[in-house]
């Protein structure tokens, strides 16, 4: 899933379970190119997109601190990173679209240049992480995870 | 898997359950033992004293004990002692001496767990460790209350000003009188009797840590925890994750984690960081969605 975060305050991070912090995708005229044949040897992987920017990009023991430690309750996941609490929600990728986890072929050399990406890995939900207040309808990922639904509404065939 | 250990403690020595806290040792939890008849007919006195408030690792305890007013020679005679002056070895002691008492003392305990600590003192609107150690000491004292202790007096070990949190509590109990003082666990037995009971929890949930993490071999050699014994120094160093740091087990919120984890661990910036906005939009590289809509849209 490609991230254009509109604004510093709602920047995020993702950690995959196969160790993998996804990194940003900066607004540039640059092409970024999906190597698309690389989809078909993945596996689905648990996603989660933090509220904080991890300056890391590499393999990291999600499975072992962080899934580890996250309480499951009723109506919401608890779980805290680096000292401060989070609280979680898991968020279905929208009905038709799949998430993808995407790795460079080649390292770029500055933001002006194309790039190649694979699939590293893909995912059809994610769970969403706030600092201390529970993922609501405000949040703009949650509502991301309903635009196509209501883009499709107001922009297909209107049936008689 | 490590209640086996607690079993096994309890066995030995006196009576304290640490199971409700083993559950889930990511939260704060209390601990009580039963409460004496002849404290919900007499008058009582209760001591407050914590354990744990200065080490980088494990829980900060915080401890009451109370008996009737009519008892406290007799309490003294059980010879509770400030137990910072004691080994654990003779804490444990004098907590069997409390537990043979247990027809006229009683006791709870408040376990906050580090994870308690960490996410309250780097919550977004900070909650500092004296407004959580009085709101965790009011806790008690209010649970004493509502078990039926018929409080009269109460006695508080103090660090920082004693005069503002006596007035404090006094307000918060009418009717009962309390004296806050700095050292007050030598200076009365019921306060003492509370230290050990704070201190024989600690000591025994550190003992025990059942690490949540999955971190393999850990090695449970830290020393004392704190932040100035050279075990607990090795062990910090041995332990840090270049992602998340520690496990739970650590408090986040002391500079010594702190400091370590800023020149070994990967950083981590949170939308809260105090650092200026124009910068911290520069290293995200991005823009506000308001500049797309400017007149002029897209120039830097």
């Amino acid at each position: 899933m490609k991230r254009r975060a509109p604004h510093p305050a709602t920047a995020k991070s993702s950690l995959t379970d196969r160790g993998r912090t996804t990194g940003r995708m900066s607004c540039n005229t640059s092409v970024t190119r999906v190597r698309m044949s690389s989809m078909g040897q993945t596996q689905t992987a648990p996603v989660h997109l933090l509220p904080c920017e991890v300056e890391h990009d590499g393999p990291a023991q999600v499975a072992q601190y962080f899934a580890a430690t996250t309480k499951d309750r009723k109506y919401e996941k608890t779980v805290s990173f680096r000292g401060r609490g989070l609280k979680g929600q898991e968020l279905s990728c929208p009905q038709g679209y799949t998430g993808l986890v995407l790795k460079d072929i080649n390292k770029p050399g500055s933001d002006q240049e194309d790039r190649t990406v694979k699939v590293s890995s893909v995912f059809d939900k994610l769970t969403y992480w706030n600092m201390e207040t529970s993922p609501n309808s405000d949040d703009t990922v949650v509502m991301a995870m309903d635009w196509p639904e209501l883009a499709e509404a107001i922009h297909g065939p209107v049936e008689d | 898997m490590s209640s086996s250990c607690a079993v096994i403690v309890s066995e030995e020595t006196a009576v304290m359950d640490l199971g409700p806290f083993e559950t889930d040792n990511s939260v704060s939890c209390r601990l009580a033992s039963q409460i004496p008849d002849v404290c919900k007919t007499e008058d009582c006195c209760l001591g407050i004293d914590e354990a744990g408030r200065g080490p980088v690792l494990g829980p900060m305890v915080y401890g009451i004990c109370f008996c009737p007013v009519s008892k406290k020679q007799q309490l003294k005679d059980s010879k509770v002692a400030d137990s910072k002056t004691l080994s654990e070895a003779e804490r444990e002691k004098l907590f069997q001496n409390l537990d043979e008492a247990k027809s006229y003392v009683g006791w709870a305990v408040q376990i906050l767990s580090p994870n308690t600590i960490s996410t309250s003192m780097l919550q977004r609107t900070k909650y500092n460790l004296n407004a959580l150690s009085h709101d965790t000491a009011i806790g008690l004292v209010q649970f004493a209350l509502d078990s039926g202790v018929q409080l009269k007096e109460v006695y508080v070990d103090t660090v920082g000003p004693a005069d503002k949190y006596e007035a404090k509590l006094s307000q918060l109990f009418p009717g009962i009188e309390v004296t806050v003082r700095p050292k007050a666990d030598s200076l009365f037995p019921v306060v003492s009797a509370a230290s050990i009971c704070a201190k024989v929890a600690r000591d025994r949930v550190v003992k025990g840590w059942n690490f949540a993490e999955d971190m393999g071999e850990v090695d449970t050699d830290y020393g004392s925890g704190y932040p100035n014994d050279p075990k607990t120094k090795a062990w910090l160093l041995k332990c840090l994750d270049p992602v998340f740091g520690y496990p739970q087990f650590v408090r986040f919120s002391w500079s010594t984690a702190q400091t370590l984890m800023d020149s070994k661990a990967v950083t981590v910036h949170w939308d809260d960081d105090e650092e200026d906005g124009e910068k911290a939009a520069q290293r995200q590289h991005n823009k506000s969605m308001l500049s797309y809509f400017s007149a002029s849209a897209g120039g830097e």
